[in-house]
């Protein structure tokens, strides 16, 4: 499978999906123009990869901001991932973002995949 | 709206406020509007903290110090983000879509109160509208609706509509009306439904409230909207303006001046008017016996009025049929269903018979499409049932019947009372599919009664019919109330609608119209403070209907009948189809005939041997009884089995009337099926007769006689039962048609012993003639006395025998007597002695005339011979030695006769190649007691005398009729071997089953004709128009 590898921008955020390696990971601010068209190939990449998983998914948020529309988009790829079996979400936030804690415990919510909880 | 919801939503207030500034005085007074719409006092405190709370109202704005958190500050947080999409999942899992249509317009109209319209809350809103599964371009157009102010700025959107002050009359979209500002409406197509809303500052009313200026309503079925100088504009003429870019269905309705008088005088309609244009829903209302029915009878063609003219499209209702053919549809207030087929069945043969270009695929598409359209392709497969077995419910029924008439399309539509007996979740779903029907361009008139206010209100029109058949309100429904309370001065009377739930209540117009005057202890009395006529009084000065403009075109029609033939495959097949399902009938009917025959002959068969021994068919003397039942037995079961036919079918064939289907099809597709199922009961009734009662060589020729019987009498019972109204009545009848059958069979009285007013001696009588029973009875005597094993060979020579020997010594005997006679009477003048001669030389000429051996007379003139004024003794003697030659010559040939059947019998058992024993063969096929039938052994007077002739009296089945004067001339003795008509003698046997389908014939055509029908009205009319004198 081919490896998703994008640079983080002011209002994107850094991606790095590869399957070789179990490298799953989502950082930085998200706050695209349009969230929808932005997060297109990442959901497609997974469903690609809810065919043929790896054993195990640690799939790392590690956001600093995101906008009410990536939320949206987050939550899609929270809800492709929930079909996977085998997937944990590792959720970072900085220890003095109270908000982004209770929005990963939200998403936890939401979302049927266990979550670990990290500060950075 | 549960609680839950309600924190959710107040969640989301909160959350979208507080981005961007936090929430303004307006946007917090809407929500607190928001919250007395929806909420008690008490609660609404406690919401209004939650809110409070959550935008962070009445705390000090934090500071903005730092630039760097100020810019942080103007992000919406991850978390409110989170919780927006927590909320609305919440909200998809309990609204439904039209729910969350309005949320969303609930939240735009928060925004646009104080038309903050900051990026960060219209993403939030977006992100809601996203989660709903909101369609992007309809949100789009949502929020374009509840932001902006003016159609100018809408214009890019087809699903807006202004009505304004300053678009054109003939604008297609918008609409002219003299008000400040507009009245947008927007249609969500994809939950179908209507929003309204109003910019201008004068007090436009929705349904007696005032709207807010910008303020976002949901117009509901059957809203108004009043502005205060323009007219009202209604719920229905707004949403054919939306769905104009549908197919156009030019139609008019133009019912003028219609009065209708009963039979009896009394007027059942007087000048009613009904105009009408396509797509609406008309409703019928009135007091029980105000001509509510009558109306909607007259307005569908079923009866024609006695004056006025009802023009669908310019032509005449009750004269053009053939261009509306097809036009019109009718579902009267009874189930008209096929109780013993399935939904689908009914569905799909009333089709068929729509159809003719249809392939049977199309068929189906078009049956399955209408059974899902009405909700009841799960129940496709369900019979439908009787009133006493449902298996579907009293809705569904109600939705089939009118599948039943939908499935065509016609133009317009009748319902009688659609919703009476059901529930009112039934009756709701049942006027909801109306009124889908009307904006596709249909005009449905209903009869209603007792309606709802949800389904009062889903009218476009009110027609209000009082006692006597008059029109005294013609208009919208929510104005009838408005209209009938002004009228009477009542408080209030603007309101036509309550101002708190939104209810209209039907029945406070016939509380107003039959009020009743108060007399002055306080009684109610029986006078009406406003009478009828007074009613139709002020309703004509009120208002002033016109006609609408005749279309040109003829109305469209899918109607496609099929040809007659293929009529009568589709009426047999449905019908077979619906008795087959039918196990108790089919049981009955098919086992009714074995067991009546196993009865019979088991009680008739005895051990009739001389000896007492055992059973012996040539000494049954049953048999003759036996014929005479079996030919009963058909008659009967002939006649039960088609008595009810019809009149089960009439409703049935009132409903498909509106097709024109052919009658024809339709009677031979019952007669096949009939005589279908008569040739198996006669069949299986012969066949259990026969092998009992060991009747040989008989078995073809029983069957034949008994099936043509049966066929007959399915025709006669079709007649009566195409004749009657009831059932009960027509079982009362059987016996009246069966009764006079047996009296008139010729077995129980002999014809020569009836009464002189009906009997002719020698022949059978008229009145006999006219029945069945008496012409199967003789075939079947005749046929087994003279074809079997045994008379076959013997038949001709013994009828020579008889004849010989009839004419040898009893003819010429009596010849004898009256030579005497006027031997004796010779030379006396007196006038009783030329009396006896007269009739003397009478007789003799009339038995002599047709005898084919002259002897001594030949070439003499018999009647010159025999003139009772020149007789002489000369002449005497001249006869009476001719008669010598007569008896002489019948003599031998008597002799001859018998010699001959002694031969033939000699030879029979003595030829071993015959393998014949004369008796055996007569055990087996010859039956003494039905021979001494034919034969007539029992009458004491072998000739008698009757009106001058001599009549033979003995052996009927040997003596073969004289070639009559009259080619036409069937009459004849009874129990003739043959026949002699129009020239040629036939065999009695074929004979007589050629004059019963004859008459089945005949029966055809009076049934094609109803003519007994018409004969029974008739009459009827004559009795009531004695009863008025």
């Amino acid at each position: 499978m081919e490896i998703i590898n994008l640079e983080g921008t002011e209002d994107t955020p850094k991606i790095l999906l590869d399957k070789g390696n179990g490298i799953f990971e989502i950082s930085g601010r998200s706050l695209p123009e349009d969230s929808a068209e932005f997060y297109q190939p990442i959901l497609d990449w997974i469903a690609a990869y809810g065919e043929d998983p790896n054993p195990e998914t640690l799939f790392t948020f590690k956001l600093e901001y995101f906008n009410t529309a990536s939320s949206k988009l987050i939550l899609d790829v929270l809800s492709a991932l929930e079909d996977i079996d085998g997937v944990t979400i590792d959720w970072y936030f900085h220890e003095d973002d109270e908000d982004m804690e209770e929005a990963g415990e939200e998403f936890s919510e939401l979302v049927e995949i266990p979550f670990e909880f990290k500060t950075y | 709206m549960s609680e839950e919801i309600l924190k959710a939503l107040t969640q989301l207030f909160g959350i979208i406020t507080k981005q961007d500034g936090g929430a303004t005085e307006k946007e917090r007074n809407f929500v607190i509007g928001f919250f007395q719409q929806e909420l008690d006092q008490d609660s609404i405190k406690e919401y209004l903290e939650l809110y409070d709370k959550l935008v962070g109202w009445g705390e000090e704005p934090e500071k903005e110090e730092e630039d760097g958190k100020a810019k942080k500050k103007k992000l919406t947080s991850v978390r409110d983000s989170v919780r927006t999409l927590a909320i609305c999942k919440k909200i998809n899992k309990t609204l439904t879509q039209k729910q969350k249509v309005v949320v969303l317009i609930k939240l735009l109209e928060m925004v646009s109160s104080d038309k903050n319209f900051t990026p960060q809350r219209m993403e939030i809103i977006d992100t809601v509208s996203n989660v709903f599964n909101i369609v992007k371009d309809e949100f789009k157009l949502i929020e374009s609706f509840v932001t902006k102010t003016k159609s100018s700025d809408l214009e890019e959107f087809e699903d807006i509509l202004s009505v304004n002050n300053d678009t054109p009359i003939e604008d297609n979209l918008h609409v002219h009306a003299d008000i400040d500002g507009e009245i947008l409406f927007l249609n969500v197509r994809s939950v179908d439904m209507y929003f309204v809303k109003y910019t201008g500052s004068e007090e436009i009313n929705l349904n007696g409230f005032i709207m807010k200026t910008d303020g976002v309503y949901l117009f509901s079925h059957g809203s108004t909207i009043k502005t205060p100088k323009g007219a009202a504009l209604y719920y229905s003429e707004l949403i054919r303006k939306f769905l104009s870019d549908g197919e156009q269905v030019n139609l008019s309705f133009n019912a003028e001046d219609i009065v209708l008088q009963f039979p009896n005088g009394e007027l059942g309609l007087r000048n009613v008017n009904v105009f009408e244009g396509p797509g609406e829903l008309v409703g019928i209302m009135g007091a029980s016996g105000a001509g509510k029915t009558t109306l909607l009878n007259v307005l569908a063609g079923i009866q024609a009025p006695t004056s006025g003219h009802i023009k669908i499209n310019g032509l005449d209702l009750n004269q053009d049929q053939d261009e509306l053919q097809g036009i019109i549809g009718y579902v009267s207030q009874d189930d008209l269903l096929i109780e013993e087929l399935t939904v689908y069945q009914n569905l799909y043969y009333n089709a068929k018979l729509c159809f003719a270009k249809m392939t049977e695929e199309e068929i189906h598409k078009r049956v399955m499409d209408t059974l899902e359209n009405l909700g009841l392709e799960a129940r496709k497969d369900l019979r439908v049932g009787g009133v006493l077995d449902k298996t579907i419910s009293g809705g569904q029924r109600k939705r089939l019947n009118i599948a039943l008439e939908l499935i065509r399309e016609p133009a317009v539509m009748f319902v009688d009372e659609p919703t009476s007996g059901l529930s009112s979740r039934d009756s709701e779903n049942v006027i909801d599919l109306l009124k889908e029907l009307t904006l596709k361009g249909k005009l449905i008139f209903v009869v209603i009664h007792q309606p709802s206010s949800d389904i009062y209100k889903m009218f476009d029109k009110m027609i209000i019919m009082d006692t006597g058949g008059y029109q005294i309100f013609y208009g919208h429904p929510v104005e009838a109330v408005t209209y009938f309370k002004k009228t009477t001065n009542q408080v209030d009377a603007d309101r036509g609608v309550c101002p708190t739930c939104g209810n209209v209540n039907p029945e406070q117009i016939f509380n107003i119209v039959e009020a009743k005057v108060v007399d002055e202890y306080g009684q109610l009395t029986n006078k009406r403070k406003i009478n009828p006529s007074q009613w139709r009084d002020f309703y004509l000065e009120s208002f002033d209907h016109k006609p609408v403009k005749d279309e040109e075109e003829a109305p469209p029609s899918t109607l496609a009948i099929p040809n007659k033939l293929k009529q009568t495959v589709i009426f047999t097949i449905r019908d077979t189809l619906s008795k087959l399902s039918n196990k108790q009938y089919l049981l009955i009917n098919l086992l009714e005939a074995p067991f009546l025959a196993l009865l019979l002959a088991f009680i008739i068969k005895y051990r009739s041997a001389p000896s007492g021994e055992e059973y012996i068919f040539r000494f049954n003397d049953n048999l003759p009884a036996f014929l005479l039942m079996s030919i009963i037995v058909a008659l009967f079961m002939g006649l039960t089995v088609s008595a009810e036919e019809i009149i089960r079918d009439r409703k049935i064939l009132k409903r498909e009337s509106f097709l024109n289907l052919s009658w024809n099809s339709y009677l031979l597709s019952k007669i096949t099926i009939l005589f279908t199922l008569s040739a198996i009961q006669t069949l299986t009734y012969v066949i259990i007769g026969v092998l009992v009662l060991e009747i040989r060589d008989a078995t073809f020729s029983m069957w034949a006689i008994l099936f043509t019987t049966s066929c007959f009498a399915n025709v006669l019972g079709l007649n009566v039962s195409a004749a009657f109204k009831s059932a009960v009545t027509v079982y009362i009848l059987i016996p009246l048609l069966l009764i006079p059958q047996m009296i008139l069979s010729g077995l129980l009285f002999s014809f020569d012993k009836l009464n002189d007013f009906i009997s002719t001696k020698g022949k059978v009588p008229i009145v006999a003639d006219l029945m069945t029973s008496r012409w199967a009875y003789e075939a079947l005597a005749v046929d087994m006395f003279k074809n079997n094993t045994y008379q076959e060979f013997f038949f001709d020579i013994e009828s020579d025998e008889k004849t010989a020997d009839f004419k040898s010594s009893f003819m010429t005997k009596k010849i004898r007597e009256k030579l005497r006679v006027i031997e004796n009477n010779l030379g006396s003048d007196k006038e009783q002695a030329e009396q006896e001669i007269e009739y003397a030389t009478r007789v003799i000429f009339n038995a002599l005339e047709k005898e084919p051996f002259k002897g001594s007379l030949e070439g003499e003139d018999l009647k010159e011979i025999l003139d009772p004024e020149k007789i002489n003794q000369e002449k005497i003697n001249k006869i009476s030695s001719y008669t010598d030659q007569l008896r002489d010559h019948y003599l031998k040939k008597f002799n001859l006769a018998i010699k001959k059947k002694e031969t033939l019998q000699f030879l029979m058992e003595n030829d071993s190649s015959y393998q014949f024993d004369l008796n055996e063969a007569k055990d087996k096929y010859y039956n003494e007691s039905l021979a001494d039938l034919v034969r007539n052994l029992t009458v004491e007077d072998r000739v008698i005398e009757f009106k001058g002739e001599l009549i033979q009296q003995i052996d009927p089945v040997f003596n073969k009729p004289k070639e009559p004067d009259n080619l036409l001339n069937y009459r004849t003795h009874f129990f003739a071997p043959e026949k002699y008509f129009a020239g040629a003698y036939i065999d009695t046997f074929y004979f007589n089953i050629i004059v019963i389908w004859f008459m089945s014939l005949i029966l055809y055509i009076t049934l094609y004709f109803e003519l007994f029908g018409k004969a029974i009205s008739f009459f009827g009319n004559i009795k009531l128009k004695k009863k008025e004198s």
